[in-house]
């Protein structure tokens, strides 16, 4: 088994933000606002924004799926980086409202949370230092 | 209503009522986010506190994280599917709770057309009989209590965080434009 890297060495850069709009996928937007703005790495500073149904992976792999319209994001956390084959990967987990104000967490299922009336995402570049092991 | 699937499961696509607006990402970049942590007093709305602190940083357009505190007003909706059928999803009647503990929430500053500073807030809240719930915050009618709120704030300096009027979903919603030239 490959030894794991504990802790990597950087800075923030820049700042972008963006709305995305409805029927967009949540975290392929995120990546493509990264290769829009041509970020490597990214954090998501802060998020919020409704869904037309929410999707978030179970430890089992199966899918928990919160019926709207509109599902709410409360929060989000996540983080963008660049893969070993220069494609873009987002990991976003977050917590999310149904219409009754019940909440749900767990992470992001790519391709099936879809954007209701508005996303606003705050993302800030991660530069690692280039002495990173 | 909670669906428990294997695989994934077909996202939908939603009809607005207005017309397809063929940007889908609306961007804007700062070379550095300004940063800045408040701590947001007892007896003052969300509202209040956030806009004139930051207003005294010269920040008008931000995007932070509000973390844990105690309130001793809360007002919050819920987004709901419009039964008149005008918008696609609208936000339902005020709740008013008193007494909650916040968890945490993220929040963006903006501006009206007109000048005036918006916060559009969502976060997460436990109210005084145990149960946890969220929803977009009223910031304007919401009492931080006796433990304040905290906020981290990264402030967006080179362009600004505007309300304005989006044809495709027929609601006020906020955008990155450029800045407007005072003076």
């Amino acid at each position: 088994m490959a030894e794991m890297r504990l802790i990597e060495s950087g800075r923030m850069g820049r700042v972008a933000y963006a709305r995305i709009a409805p029927n967009e996928d949540l975290v392929s937007s995120v990546e493509k606002l990264c290769l829009a703005e041509g970020f490597g790495h990214a954090f998501v500073r802060g998020a919020l924004g409704s869904l037309v149904d929410a999707c978030l992976e179970r430890a089992d792999g199966s899918c928990q799926v919160i019926r709207g319209p509109a599902a709410e994001i409360v929060s989000l956390a996540g983080e963008v980086r660049s893969q070993p084959d220069g494609s873009l990967r987002a990991a976003l987990t977050g917590v999310v409202a149904d219409t009754h104000g019940h909440l749900y967490g767990g992470p992001f299922v790519a391709g099936a949370n879809a954007v209701c009336v508005t996303f606003e995402v705050t993302l800030e570049e991660w530069l690692p230092s280039p002495d990173n092991p | 209503m909670v669906e428990k699937l294997m695989g994934l499961p077909r996202s939908r696509t939603v009809v607005h009522p207005g017309p397809f607006r063929p940007v889908r990402i609306d961007r804007m970049r700062d070379q550095k986010g300004r940063h800045f942590r408040l701590s947001l007093p007892g007896g003052r709305t969300l509202h209040e506190s956030l806009v004139q602190a930051l207003a005294d940083e010269g920040v008008a357009s931000a995007s932070m994280t509000l973390i844990g505190g105690e309130l001793a007003e809360l007002g919050f909706c819920l987004a709901l599917p419009d039964p008149t059928g005008r918008v696609l999803a609208t936000y339902g009647a005020p709740h008013r709770v008193h007494g909650a503990c916040f968890i945490f929430g993220n929040a963006t500053l903006g501006s009206s057309a007109s000048g005036t500073p918006v916060v559009h807030c969502h976060g997460a809240f436990r109210t005084a009989d145990g149960a946890v719930r969220g929803g977009h915050i009223l910031t304007d009618r919401t009492v931080v209590g006796r433990r304040s709120v905290t906020a981290v704030v990264t402030a967006l300096d080179s362009f600004e965080l505007r309300v304005v009027y989006d044809d495709e979903t027929r609601m006020p919603l906020m955008r990155p434009q450029a800045r407007r030239v005072h003076g």
